[in-house]
């Protein structure tokens, strides 16, 4: 291939490019981060202590049957927040990319439907 | 279209610059004999050196890099230990002041003061919000892309020394043209990946250091000349070719006048020239039919004056070179050949200048006197404010003709109509700078030659498509690796400046909202309680009609994923407006350096 066409397809490639997410990244980081904010504060609330400590995280029992602000809770809430980020992030991505893939493809096949695309 | 050649069969080489001893050399290696015309006294058409009172020399500024493996090692195996490895520095002069080139943003504003900066500010964000609505000249096209202000200081002095001709007369295609191939990848990953930790050394020795002879640029050619006469192949000079002869759709031989005025009639198998497109049509014998020859004379070329100044003193700037951008002189560019090589002058206690001219074949400047060429050179020295540093103790003009071929708005249709009549001549190979009317630097030229050595071995190569195509050359296997590494480079920058879909992105944060809300009401309802989930019915502050109920929490998840669809919307045009706006940085700095880099 001639110079100026691979430049030209490098260009054409450049500004057609479409950003992927990366799910398992994405899960990893986002459970770590969801994890590490509630481990801390539940232990934050710990360490301040009061006579009712933490009614509001509390509620988070609701959805993570076994959470409570005690020191065994904030272990147990950092497994269900990593578990709970990591498939919210994991789904982010997974739907991104599988919206990003299908509207490709779909341009891809109205080109080559065009006279002289290809 | 050509036969395997007999080994006796001769090819006549017209020029001994870069491309005709490169073609004759490659000829030699593949067996086949050649002789080699130059019209001139010496070899290396643009890139001899002259010799004056052992002051050394070079037309312009010959810097010796390239891609191409062969002849880098072609040039290696020339020079062996003469091959110096010379740290690159070129500034611009401008209103007494020194500019780093390539421009860079805080020296720049600090030669600039803060006013002036903020004014070119001010024009830049103009030019953007508000840029003509016609683009057809240069002017135009540069003031759009970088404000008035900056084209004002940095592009319309020294392009129009350049060429000869006001910015707002020169084609916007011009420039658009310098641009249009430009190698964003590789320079934004220059600019991203750095030189330091990037393992194609190359790179890193286009922008710090280049080869050089040791004794000037035309040392690389004298050398060729004399391995071709180790060969027994025949360097004529004060040949001049004025006919080439030709019938049949074949060029069959040439009349080269020598200095004395004798002519003599040379005849070949195969032809490779050279010569000026322009010269090469006007010589044909029989004359192409008139349409050829009016584009071959509407060919233009941009010639070139050095006026070499000998200065009492041993040092005056660290740079190769610096290009002369105040308008209130005519010179365009200064060569410190001392900081070529020490050895281009014979006395390190003096430094010899190249004080260089763009001028016209006949207009004034070409026209004027050696002593008057030197006297305005010495008196422009003056005036740039250098005269305090040396007394000007000697000096030399050198004239070179065609050394540039314009590129106008005829010169593509021209050159096309010109191309496609001496494809109909079968043995006859256009090659080099001035061959091809192609503004090719020396690795290129010799590209071309070596190609066309090829081509006349039996090869099927399209010379005119030949650039540094590596495909036509031996070394291809051998840059595999450099080929799979910047493959690989391309497709991280490519992920780098990607561009996020913004629906896609406002679909998944939607979608994850909605069900994540869903399915914590429904948790809560399984629950029960009384209420149930009071807290979570905050949301409805901000959702209407949010209710525990299942018809509730439909309208709550509709909108908690409207919402959040708006907000992946808004963040995916977020980034790319971030990320357009680096690109377009990073593009503004490559079309700078691109658009300046004339005259190289």
């Amino acid at each position: 291939m001639a110079e100026k066409d691979r430049i030209d397809l490098e260009w054409k490639m450049l500004d057609r490019a479409v950003a992927r997410l990366r799910a398992g990244v994405m899960a990893v980081v986002f459970g770590l981060s969801a994890a590490c904010a509630l481990f801390g504060a539940t232990v934050w609330l710990l360490i301040k202590g009061s006579e009712n400590i933490g009614p509001h995280l509390n509620l988070l029992g609701n959805f993570f049957p076994g959470y409570k602000v005690t020191w065994p809770g904030a272990f147990i809430g950092f497994a269900y927040a990593f578990v709970s980020g990591a498939v919210i992030a994991w789904g982010i991505a997974w739907i991104y990319n599988f919206v990003v893939h299908f509207r490709l493809k779909k341009r891809a096949n109205r080109k080559n439907f065009l006279p002289g695309g290809k | 279209m050509n036969s395997q050649p007999e080994k006796g069969e001769l090819c006549v080489i017209i020029g001994a610059g870069p491309a005709g001893l490169t073609a004759a050399y490659e000829l030699a290696r593949l067996g086949m004999r050649s002789v080699v015309l130059e019209k001139d006294f010496c070899v290396g058409g643009i890139s001899r050196t002259i010799n004056h009172s052992g002051y050394r020399c070079d037309i312009g500024g010959h810097r010796f890099f390239t891609k191409v493996h062969f002849i880098r090692e072609l040039w290696e195996e020339l020079m062996g230990e003469d091959f110096l490895l010379r740290p690159r520095l070129s500034r611009i002069y401008y209103k007494n002041r020194f500019f780093d080139y390539p421009l860079r943003i805080r020296n720049t504003l600090k030669g600039l003061g803060l006013v002036e900066s903020f004014l070119m500010g001010l024009s830049y964000i103009r030019a953007r919000l508000r840029p003509e609505r016609e683009e057809k000249t240069f002017e135009q096209w540069v003031s759009n892309r970088f404000g008035r202000r900056l084209f004002r200081t940095f592009f319309k002095s020294y392009t129009e020394k350049v060429w000869g001709m006001s910015c707002s007369e020169i084609s916007a295609d011009w420039a658009r043209q310098r641009i249009k191939n430009l190698d964003f990848i590789a320079a934004a990953r220059n600019a991203l990946v750095g030189a330091k930790t990037h393992g194609n050394k190359l790179v890193t020795s286009l922008i710090e250091q280049f080869h050089y002879p040791r004794l000037g640029s035309g040392m690389m050619w004298e050398r060729l000349q004399e391995k071709l006469a180790e060969k027994q192949i025949e360097t004529r000079l004060n040949q001049e070719v004025i006919k080439v002869h030709h019938a049949g759709g074949r060029v069959t031989a040439v009349t080269a006048r020598d200095g004395q005025g004798r002519e003599i009639r040379i005849r070949g198998e195969y032809f490779i020239s050279s010569m000026p497109l322009r010269d090469l049509i006007n010589a044909m014998d029989p004359q192409p039919p008139r349409d050829v020859g009016n584009a071959a004379d509407s060919l233009c070329y941009r010639d070139f004056i050095t006026v070499m100044l000998v200065v009492d003193t041993p040092a005056i700037f660290p740079d190769n070179w610096i290009y002369v951008h105040s308008p209130e002189v005519k010179v365009g560019r200064i060569q410190n050949f001392k900081n070529w090589s020490s050895e281009m002058v014979p006395d390190p206690s003096k430094t010899s200048l190249g004080l260089e001219y763009f001028a016209q074949e006949g207009d004034e400047l070409w026209n004027m006197s050696d002593d008057r060429l030197i006297d305005l050179a010495r008196s422009e020295w003056t005036r740039l404010g250098f005269a305090t540093v040396g007394k000007v103790i000697d000096g030399t003009v050198i004239r070179m003709p065609k050394a540039y071929p314009v590129y106008d708005s005829k010169h593509k249709d021209s050159l096309e109509v010109v191309r496609n009549w001496i494809g109909t001549l079968k043995n006859l190979y256009p090659v080099g700078r001035n061959g091809q009317h192609r503004y090719n630097n020396m690795d290129h030229s010799m590209a071309s030659a070596i190609c066309a050595a090829r081509a006349v071995h039996g090869a099927k190569i399209d010379i005119w498509d030949v650039g540094v195509e590596k495909a036509y050359l031996e070394e291809a296997e051998a840059e595999g690796e450099v080929e799979r590494e910047k493959m690989i480079t391309a497709k991280v920058i490519r992920d780098t400046f990607a561009n996020y879909d913004a629906l896609a992105m406002g679909t998944a944060l939607g979608l994850m909202a909605a069900i994540v809300l869903f399915l914590m009401s429904i948790i809560l309802i399984l629950k029960g309680g009384d209420p149930i989930g009071p807290t979570l019915l905050l949301l409805s502050n901000y959702f209407p009609g949010f209710r525990m109920t299942l018809i509730g929490i439909v309208i709550g998840t509709l909108q908690a994923g409207g919402w959040a669809f708006f907000f992946g919307l808004l963040l995916a045009h977020s980034i790319n407006l971030v990320i357009g706006i680096i690109k377009n940085m990073l593009l503004r700095q490559i079309e700078i350096v691109r658009t300046m880099e004339d005259g190289d």
